[in-house]
């Protein structure tokens, strides 16, 4: 149990320790909770990229906004690996050589999360933390059911681990302070803890949200989508600011790139992730928020006197539409591109017959977003009540959508979307109430996460938000949560039926679970605690690790591959199944508990070696792939080369052909990569072949690579969307 | 900060101020139902009647709980349904009435606006029209089948000769198409399966059906928890003329048996509650019915069936707690021309086949050998699997055959005209064209995106129309394999579609569609506009008559992508062989016709769940029971009365 000793100080530890084995033995000890019940048959070691992770986040008063759209964000894989990779690795690598103070980083990698602090918060002590619903209201009543919400949140605290980001680790990523440094703090801090379970405390995040912007400083309730929409973008300045200050950061990787090429081959686990990386990286020039939510619209005004029509194009991280009772969110988004008439106060001044006209408007997309955040507008200014008011309108959104309200030549206008999180709305107004989101996981089906609490939901709960106005006289609460924001993000057809033949696996093992819940319920305790155990006990040794060489950073680490010191991460993977290691436990554990563990250790070796003998078969696999995709780059390369007998010489002047195979090369992974995640499309392709050439040039004249930041920065459109009906006023 | 404990108070006082700051529809209704209840208990005896609340039904004392069916006449511009052949008019607006929940399942209140335990599903009013007469042919109005008959000569029988939707189909005698002997060359359902055959009749008598063992109205089963039939029930079925409209309706936990060309429809004919079960879907037989005899079949959400007959108030209760499938019933009907089977599309995405009158066995899939099970391997959908064929020799027992479609929810299927082919559309998009007689799966077509959720044949068999989650009716043309039109105009999902085959011909096709937007759009399609590229279509599309001349075996390929349509068609003219299977592609939006309706209006203020088109009206019904009958126009000269009529009012 030494593993609470990481984060809070002795006294803190020892009543831990105490906690959990009271925990054991009480007859009532903690029924497993339904999330532990449903990651039961999960073995094996935690993924490199945190899909496997299902923290809640700790509530400091109504701060649920941030809870459940950081939820929704860390569960977009492409998110959060831009996040974690962001700024690159050789970059990290070069700052690490210049912090001379800190030795250590060298080894290991120079992030080491704030969570496993090596200065102790005085977490329980937190005016935040007493706010926190668990501890306060909820402990004061005796006669709290255990069913209930708040108990089972205090509960989730209780259990931990809980990971307290108090501090700031900005310095470390050689960037300012800033929300995006704390973001990563957190994603960082969940990805290397041990355990699969826990809670974050994301109290310097906060703070910084709250020092940096007025608007979230107090402890109302705030808006989550305007709190998504200013968090995107306060992500993009941040990483554009830090990009505008190391211009020649994206010069970087490629200088690096020969050698994890070739150390590709020999690293097989460290791969997978390095190729992340190195995809990541070719769009590192700051763009990754962009390329992820930006889509472009186009509005059309034509003039109703020239018959002229003018267009213009405007950037959008999310798309804001008006809600009709009884409707689809495709039929809102149809509503949205509808022609809208600018007259009267509202009239168009058109710069070809001069002065102020009648137009038509209307608004499509012209280039579609990978992921869609579409925001219900259920907050409306309502005249007679000097006061916004909360919709309830009845509308539903399916598991997948399409675009209809594309422009012509939109590319990709079928795009297939599928909903991956929804942020639900609880309450009657706008000024109070509850967010909570539920979310698609990679391989664990939907969960919804409720501040602390976390909890496996079916597929059908998903669609249980369409909202809809209250029936008077009964009494469920039911119908105050209603869908506020929609997350869809870009998926492919072959993906979608994969994924249909793998939910229906997904359901068997959950009816097996549930069977066996049901069947012998005395069993399942000790199950679930074997759950934990797992974590709570190979932590230890991990920990001893992680002293030498923070395992923690080993993720998103560099590519070790051709460093002498051996790559960390697969350490990590075969430290269980070291079988010298087995009997060392912590003096503290119970005897029984030992033998347990001790058991399951063999058990978890035999599939570790198992697990390790396919995943290099799969890792070799992937590597022949790539390689094939680099000839074949190489291929379309030297064509290119024939045509393009100028660049060409520009190219020689330049370590040419062989450096430009090397760079075609982890471009091709990266869009292998990309792939792998399964939100990006084949079609994106092309797209990359022809960035892949930007950044070529860019790379000779790193002006024009500042120029592209700059002129993206000019974009003064970040903002959501929302349509202004001009004439909707009554 | 936010506290879950105060959101019951919150609720009611939202509630409370939703209702007095903004009347809407809803509240106006206790007060037309007090009218009614009061002009009608003047003249019968005072109804059965709820305490107003409070005691046990969780609802506020005072609130009004209504235990009759109510009948409403609304007038107006707003009734009108305004298409090209007239006007249809909003004759009656029935609204069924709700039950209150039984005293032991009264509703908890619920202060967990997240509770995850979503409860059984449910599901909106939904019909099965019955008529005991055989209907007069189609061709009295513009459905001109007998006379196009001999221009088509080529068509195969399958698709020839049944002119009329599954519903309306048997009975009807026309061309002799209906007919028992018209059928007796068509294979059919379990025919080669000795084991099927069914034991020589006990009651030679044709008319002495078979019916169930128990007496509802007696039971003292704790599944049905009370049936009221009507006091002069016997006369009342004596005296309706045998070319009137039953329905059986569905609403919360009752099952209705009205008479809806009654004086006194709003009498329910007999009215079934159930203790917490809810009927979601109900089919009667066609094959079986006469004025002495009705066989229905109800699907429940709790996955248990039953076997009615009301004329006699007998039933059975089959997969008795979900001993064969434990799954929800979505959608159950009778196999055509078959008395004794009928097919229930099970929510885990499992069809199974019933017999009416055998005994429930516990159901353990049975293994195929590989030569039964070779087919599966090409078949077009992976998911597919026999857990039952129907050629097993154990038929003792129910089921008589269990097939695995989809892992998801089936939401809806129906037979076509012919009774040859089962369409299923289910909550994973796809829409299969399955042929149960053989076993096999012939093709696989998906929505544009998310679920599908209704299903229909047209009167002729050659399309297949599918309503979803993509708020779009698609027609599918199953001669060509190939989606033919998207329909845009819901707002919403669609739920419910159907083909009006009174204004059906060989060239030209009504059919309407409801959805969760409260509207009925109805929609007019014509071979020849069809036949006609969209301006922006990729694909060339050839007439689409000019298909009808072709054999239906005739391949025309797996229509993958436009340039492979002329080399598919070559290969159609010479590859006599088979027809291809296959999983289709789902078509670009920019490629594909749209079709826009003739008319949208929404007519009811609640989500539709049920569209149907009789001879003289077009019925909706509502996921509050509402049921609202829309008359056809009449001639002019009446048209014109009427539309003066409504002005003055």
């Amino acid at each position: 149990m030494s593993f609470f000793g990481k984060f809070k100080p002795g006294s803190a530890q020892a009543s831990n320790a105490a906690h959990a084995t009271a925990a054991k033995k009480d007859p009532n000890a903690p029924q497993p909770t339904s999330l532990e019940k449903h990651l039961a048959d999960v073995t094996g070691p935690t993924r490199l990229d945190g899909s496997d992770k299902f923290f809640g986040f700790e509530n400091y008063g109504s701060t649920c906004y941030c809870n459940s759209i950081i939820q929704c964000l860390y569960y977009s894989a492409p998110f959060r690996e831009h996040v974690l990779n962001f700024p690159s690795k050789p970059f990290l690598d070069s700052l690490a050589d210049r912090v001379a103070a800190n030795d250590q980083h060298t080894n290991g990698g120079p992030v080491r999360p704030q969570s496993s602090s090596t200065t102790p918060y005085p977490n329980l002590a937190s005016p935040a933390r007493k706010q926190a619903p668990p501890t306060s209201p909820g402990g004061a009543k005796p006669e709290e059911s255990k069913d209930s919400p708040e108990y089972r949140k205090k509960m989730a605290l209780a259990a931990g681990p809980v990971l307290e980001m108090t501090r700031d680790n900005s310095q470390k990523y050689g960037m300012d302070e800033s929300l995006f440094t704390s973001l990563k703090d957190i994603f960082e801090a969940i990805l290397n803890n041990p355990s699969r379970i826990g809670v974050v405390s994301p109290h310097k995040f906060l703070e910084i949200l709250r020092r940096e912007n007025e608007m979230f400083r107090s402890a109302m309730h705030q808006d989550a989508h305007e709190f998504l929409n200013l968090l995107l973008n306060q992500v993009v300045d941040n990483v554009e600011s830090f990009s505008r200050q190391h211009p020649a950061l994206t010069q970087q990787p490629h200088a690096n790139g020969a050698a994890p090429e070739k150390g590709l081959a020999a690293a097989m686990s460290a791969a997978v992730a390095n190729a992340h990386r190195r995809g990541i990286q070719q769009d590192q020039d700051a763009h990754w928020v962009h390329d992820l939510f930006e889509g472009t619209l186009t509005s059309e005004t034509r003039c109703l006197t020239c018959e002229n029509t003018s267009q213009r194009d405007e950037a959008f991280l999310d798309l804001s539409v008006d809600l009709s009772p009884h409707t689809s969110v495709t039929s809102c988004l149809r509503k949205f591109s509808e022609e809208e008439m600018l007259c009267e106060r509202n009239k168009f001044h058109c710069d070809n017959c001069g002065g102020l006209q009648e137009a038509e408007k209307r608004m499509k997309i012209k280039r579609l977003p990978r992921i869609l955040a579409l925001h219900l507008k259920r907050f409306k200014y309502t005249e007679d009540l000097q006061r916004l008011q909360k919709l309830f309108h009845r509308v539903v959104y399916p598991f997948h959508l399409r675009l209809f309200n594309t422009t012509e030549d939109a590319e990709d206008p079928d795009r297939l979307y599928e909903l991956y999180a929804v942020v639900v709305h609880i309450g009657g107004g706008p000024y109070h109430g509850h967010y909570v989101s539920i979310i698609k996981t990679q391989d664990r089906g939907w969960l919804l996460f409720d501040d602390e609490l976390v909890e496996p939901v079916s597929r059908d709960y998903v669609l249980s938000f369409f909202g809809g106005d209250p029936v008077p006289g009964v009494q469920d609460a039911r119908q105050l949560a209603c869908a506020y924001v929609l997350f869809y993000q870009e998926t492919t057809l072959e993906a979608v039926l994969k994924e249909q033949e793998a939910d229906g696996h997904l359901d068997q093992v959950n009816t097996r679970v549930s069977d066996a819940e049901t069947a012998k319920d005395s069993m399942s305790p000790t199950k679930a605690e074997l759950l934990r155990q797992t974590q709570t006990v190979a932590t230890p040794l991990h920990e001893e690790m992680e002293d030498l060489e923070p395992v923690a950073h080993a993720l998103t680490a560099p590519d070790m591959g051709h460093s002498p010191a051996p790559p960390v991460r697969p350490h990590f993977e075969h430290m269980p199944t070291t079988p010298a290691l087995s009997p060392i436990m912590p003096s503290k554990s119970k005897k029984e508990l030992k033998a347990e563990a001790k058991q399951r250790k063999v058990e978890e070796k035999e599939k570790e070696k198992a697990e390790q003998a396919r995943r290099k078969e799969a890792s070799e696999k992937r590597i022949a792939a790539w390689k094939k995709q680099d000839e074949d780059y190489k291929r379309v390369l030297e064509e290119s080369k024939q045509t393009a007998v100028e660049e060409m010489k520009k190219r020689g002047e330049e370590p040419a052909p062989a450096s430009a195979g090397e760079k075609s090369g982890a471009a091709a992974a990266g869009g292998l990569a990309r792939f792998r995640h399964g939100s990006v499309s084949l079609r994106g392709k092309p797209k990359l072949f022809g960035k892949d050439k930007e950044t070529n040039g860019g790379e000779k004249t790193p002006s024009a690579a500042d120029d592209a930041t700059t002129e993206e920065k000019k974009m003064k459109n970040r903002f959501s969307l929302g349509r202004k009906k001009s004439q909707g006023l009554p | 900060m936010f506290k879950i404990h105060t959101l019951a108070a919150a609720t009611a006082l939202i509630c409370d101020a939703l209702v007095r700051g903004a009347p809407t529809h809803d509240a106006r209704c206790p007060r037309q139902s007090a009218d009614c209840w009061v002009r009608r208990s003047s003249v019968l005896p005072p109804p059965p009647r709820y305490p107003n609340g409070g005691f046990y039904t969780g609802l506020p004392a005072g609130a009004l709980l209504e235990t009759n069916n109510t009948l409403d006449h609304p007038t107006g511009p707003e009734y009108q349904l305004v298409v090209g052949e007239g006007t249809y008019v909003l004759r009656d607006d029935m609204h069924l009435a709700t039950p209150p929940p039984h005293p032991s399942d009264a509703p908890q209140p619920n202060n967990n606006p997240l509770a995850i335990n979503t409860g059984p599903p449910t599901a909106g009013t939904k019909l099965s029209t019955a008529v005991i007469a055989p209907r007069r042919p189609f061709s009295q109005s513009l459905f001109r089948m007998t006379t196009g008959q001999s221009g088509r000569s080529p068509i195969p029988p399958s698709i020839q000769e049944e002119a009329q939707s599954p519903k309306s189909d048997t009975g009807s005698i026309v061309n002799g198409f209906g007919s028992a002997s018209y059928y007796a060359h068509m294979p059919t359902f379990g025919d080669n399966n000795d084991a099927l055959r069914p034991a020589p009749a006990k009651n030679s008598k044709k008319d002495q059906r078979a019916k169930p063992k128990n007496n509802i109205v007696k039971s003292n089963s704790s599944y049905v928890s009370r049936v009221i039939p009507h006091e002069a029930l016997q006369k009342r079925l004596s005296d309706r003329s045998p070319d009137g409209l039953m329905v059986f309706a569905n609403c919360n936990r009752a099952l209705m048996w009205l008479d809806l060309t009654s004086d006194v429809k709003t009498e329910n004919m007999t009215k079934i509650l159930f203790t917490k079960a809810h009927v979601l879907c109900h089919d009667v037989n066609e094959a079986t019915k006469s004025t002495a005899h009705l066989d229905v079949i109800l699907g429940f959400n709790t996955s248990d069936i039953i076997w009615y007959e009301p004329i006699s108030q007998k039933y059975a209760r089959l997969n008795k707690n979900g001993v064969i499938n434990p799954s929800p019933i979505s959608t159950i009907l009778w196999l055509p021309h078959k008395e004794n089977y009928f097919i229930a599309a099970h929510m885990d995405g499992t069809l199974v086949v019933y017999d009416k009158e055998k005994e429930d066995a516990e159901f353990v899939p049975e293994e195929l050998n590989s030569v039964e099970n070779g087919f599966e391997n090409d078949s077009p959908s992976t998911k597919f699997h026999i857990k039952k064929s129907v050629q097993s020799k154990n038929q003792k027992t129910n089921p008589i055959a269990a097939y695995q479609m989809s892992n998801m929810k089936i939401n809806n299927m129906a037979f076509s005209p012919d009774g040859q082919l089962l369409a299923v559309v289910c909550d994973d998009g796809c829409l299969t064209i399955f042929d149960y007689i053989n076993e096999r799966v012939l093709d696989v077509y998906r929505s544009y995106y998310g679920g599908m959720l209704c299903v229909t044949w047209s009167p002729d068999g050659r399309y297949v129309l599918t309503g979803g989650q993509d708020d779009l009716v698609s027609i599918w043309s199953l001669v060509d394999q190939a989606l033919v039109a998207r329909c845009v105009g819901h707002d919403s999902w669609v739920t419910d579609v159907k083909f009006d085959p009174w204004r059906c011909d060989e060239r030209n096709y009504r059919f309407g569609s409801v959805g969760e937007d409260c509207r009925l759009l109805l929609w007019d399609f014509s071979v020849g506009m069809l036949g006609r590229p969209k301006a922006m279509s990729v694909r060339p599309r050839t007439s689409v008559s000019s298909h009808f001349a072709m054999n239906r075996k005739e391949s025309h390929g797996r229509l993958r992508s436009n340039s492979n349509r002329t080399q598919s068609q070559a290969d159609g003219v010479d590859g006599e062989s088979t027809r291809p299977q296959g999983v289709h592609p789902v078509d670009p939006m920019r490629s594909t016709a749209v079709l826009p309706p003739v008319m949208s209006k929404v007519v009811d203020t609640h989500p539709l769940t049920w569209l149907g088109f009789e001879e003289r009206c077009i019925i909706t019904a509502s996921k509050d029971g509402r049921v609202r009958e829309w008359d056809r126009p009449k001639d002019s000269d009446d048209r014109q009365q009427s539309a003066a009529g409504a002005g003055d009012m």
